[in-house]
């Protein structure tokens, strides 16, 4: 009953702590909005782009777009951009799926449709320009609909009775666009954050003289401990859940079918994140504490690829560099939920839930064994 | 009954001995006051009484009974107003006294009774939806103490109510402490001032390098303790050279200024009056008037400590 009674009055205490609670999901919000949206591509560009080879072809049911198709193409070819034909008897979608072309483009009656395998990437997204800009200047007046990979959202719409240029993923476990990529790396970064606020959870009552009275109360340690806990989990869980909603409905962002699986795991996070929090704060000094905690978070996200994907980035993965990134909470919580959400890999979530709600037990176990050995909180 | 037993406590930080070997018996009904200068280890006393420190050896009973086996009964009965605010500045006054009287197993329409009449006893009953963080340092020091008392306990420890705040607060929380003894509490109230224990305090102890060095009535102590009166000579301008001169004159211990009031310490059996006027005369300062106090705690202080308070 105590437990509860502290957990309410943490949890108040947090949601009237306005400017915290707005950074906290605002500045997930907008990096995500920025580097889904806006730069989506940017971290590419420094790459130079020799040949774009795509794989084509040409079912004759449209007899003006075949003719227009092969100026079009002839005329982009000097700029780079080769269009291979289909060798009859092979599927190109195999191709595509077999990682031997990036896209594979095919004229249809219903237009032009576009298969690619990854669409983050700069060849893609030059590739997908071309095409769109033919397809508008073959078909003057007409206007094209541009399918998402999960072709659930038109992004330019006019009248839709054909689409020009359709997108569809191939691979037959999903790969996620730029915001799909975002949304899951930011929430795993705000699950981290869990351990800032924790790690200010104690220091708060003390600095405050608060924690006098809650000691000197008829209340044990323990009862502190967890209710101090316990509201925590809760305002960043909640932090958590909205992030995760606002993607999706907001920025349409994919979450997969099996969300419950991936709220179980962020909360696994959040416990972690926050009973590290409460471990480091008892073992460290008040400013030392703060500091490790910040490096721990930041390192946890840039290591987690959650402002940029390493390996879509082109970076080599060295060796030391996999070891690192293996380290960061962002990332282990990251691969799972790609696993989840566009592999359907459930499984992928167990061992990183235990490793989390593992090194959740030894840490509070710290914190608690220490907290009972201190005088006051 | 004894509401209050110290037994030979004592608690050190490393080395350095707070709280030396004190016993300490406080009865029922009594407005108990703790003097001491700064850092004589009153609030570290007053800390390991509310179980916020442990000591290093003996023991305290509250109630006739040990607070480290019977934790919960002692601290049902105790209420402590801490020398630091000890409130939450974003939770509203009323929020502030109904969480921590909650921590005592109230609830529900009790809670709500407890709380208000806690609030209106400090008179915040205007502001109980009010914001810490917008009120003054009197009203802030009144929640802090609503938030002790509210839970009904047998045994309040005040430890500097008064610190920094206006006169009106002040008096407030003065006749506040009269009150609850009326009601049947019995407190214990350290201060700086002199006057305020004085005044409100049945019994008192001076505490010094963590020892209780006197104690008994405000009578008690002066008739059996003192040897030193008090002269004020108040100016028309003060000046701190005067205070070196002063202090060269035979039989004077000690000598301290506020404003234009100089208070000069002397021993009680030296008749020095003519020399401090002589003195002051030739330095061309202006006297406007001359008084000899009758002995009182500061001058206890004052022969036991060699110190002033406000040194
Ligand atoms: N946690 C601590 N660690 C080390 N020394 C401490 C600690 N708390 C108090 N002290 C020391 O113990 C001594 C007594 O301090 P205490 O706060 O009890 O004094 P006080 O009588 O309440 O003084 P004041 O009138 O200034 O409030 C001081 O010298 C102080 O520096
Ligand atoms: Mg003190």
């Amino acid at each position: 009953m105590n437990i509860l009674r502290i957990a309410c009055k943490e949890l108040l205490q947090d949601l009237r702590d306005r400017w915290t609670l707005i950074f906290m999901l605002a500045f997930p919000i907008v990096l995500m909005m920025i580097l889904g949206f806006a730069l989506g591509n940017a971290f590419e560009s420094t790459q130079t782009i020799d040949k774009i080879h795509v794989l084509m072809k040409d079912t004759g049911e449209n007899k003006a777009l075949s003719e227009g198709f092969s100026v079009f193409s002839a005329e982009v070819s000097k700029s780079g951009i080769l269009f291979e034909e289909l060798k009859p008897g092979v599927d190109g979608k195999e191709e595509v799926r077999k990682g031997k072309y990036a896209d594979y483009v095919e004229l249809t009656g219903n237009g032009i449709l576009l298969y690619s395998s990854n669409f983050i990437k700069l060849e893609h997204q030059i590739l997908q320009g071309t095409l769109t800009a033919f397809a508008e200047k073959f078909k003057v007046g007409s206007t094209i609909a541009m399918l998402q990979p999960d072709q659930m959202e038109v992004l330019t719409s006019g009248s839709t009775d054909h689409n020009y240029i359709q997108e569809t993923s191939l691979i037959p476990n999903r790969k996620p666009g730029a915001i799909d990529y975002y949304a899951l790396a930011m929430t795993a970064v705000v699950a981290l954050w869990g351990a800032m606020s924790a790690g200010q959870l104690i220091t708060t009552e003390i600095r405050q003289g608060t924690a006098y009275r809650l000691v000197s109360a008829p209340i044990n340690k323990g009862e502190i401990f967890a209710g101090k806990v316990l509201g925590n989990l809760v305002v960043n869980m909640l932090c958590v859940v909205i992030i995760i909603f606002f993607s999706k409905y907001a920025f349409g962002a994919y979450w997969g079918d099996h969300l419950s699986v991936v709220i179980l795991l962020l909360l696994s996070q959040v416990i972690m994140a926050v009973s590290l929090g409460l471990a480091v704060s008892y073992i460290f000094q008040e400013a030392a504490s703060r500091a490790i905690l910040l490096i721990i978070t930041q390192l946890g996200a840039v290591f987690g690829g959650a402002y940029f994907p390493f390996e879509e980035a082109g970076i080599e993965m060295t060796r030391l560099l996999k070891f690192i990134v293996g380290l960061s909470p962002v990332h282990w919580t990251n691969s799972a939920l790609t696993g989840i959400v566009y592999r359907n890999e459930i499984w992928e979530a167990w061992p990183v839930f235990t490793v989390n709600i593992g090194l959740a037990a030894v840490m509070l176990t710290i914190a608690a064994l220490i907290m009972r050995r201190k005088e006051g909180l | 009954m004894n509401v209050l037993e110290i037994r030979e406590l004592t608690k050190k930080f490393g080395e350095f001995i707070a709280v030396d070997n004190m016993s300490l018996t406080v009865r029922e009904g009594e407005i108990f006051g703790f003097l001491g200068a700064n850092g004589a280890g009153k609030s570290t006393t007053i800390n390991l009484i509310a179980s916020l420190l442990r000591p290093s050896s003996g023991d305290i009973r509250i109630l006739d009974r040990d607070i480290a086996k019977h934790s919960r009964f002692t601290k049902m009965n105790l209420g402590i107003v801490p020398q630091d605010l000890a409130i939450y500045k974003d939770m509203t006054a009323y929020e502030n006294v109904s969480f921590f009287t909650g921590l005592y197993g109230l609830r529900g329409a009790e809670l709500r009774e407890r709380t208000e009449e806690a609030l209106k006893f400090v008179g915040l009953e205007d502001k109980m939806k009010g914001y810490p963080k917008n009120f003054s340092g009197g009203m802030k020091r009144r929640l802090n103490i609503a938030c002790a008392i509210a839970h009904r306990p047998k045994l309040i420890i005040m430890d500097e109510p008064t610190v920094g705040i206006d006169p009106h607060s002040r008096n407030y929380i003065l006749n506040s402490v009269r009150k609850l003894n009326e009601m049947g509490c019995t407190i214990i109230y350290t201060s700086h001032y002199m006057e305020e224990v004085e005044e409100i305090c049945s019994r008192l102890a001076i505490i010094d390098h963590g020892k209780i060095i006197a104690e008994g009535t405000k009578e008690q102590l002066v008739a059996t303790i003192t040897d030193v009166k008090e002269i004020r000579i108040e100016l028309k301008k003060g000046s701190d050279n005067l205070l070196g001169i002063l202090r060269g004159i035979p039989g004077v211990r000690n000598v301290d200024m506020k404003e234009q009031t100089i208070r000069i310490f002397c021993d009680l059996e030296v008749d020095n009056l003519g020399l401090i006027l002589k003195a002051l005369i030739d330095q061309d300062a202006d006297i406007r008037s001359v008084e000899e106090q009758e002995p009182n705690l500061e001058t206890v202080f004052l022969t036991l400590t060699g110190r002033t308070l406000r040194d």
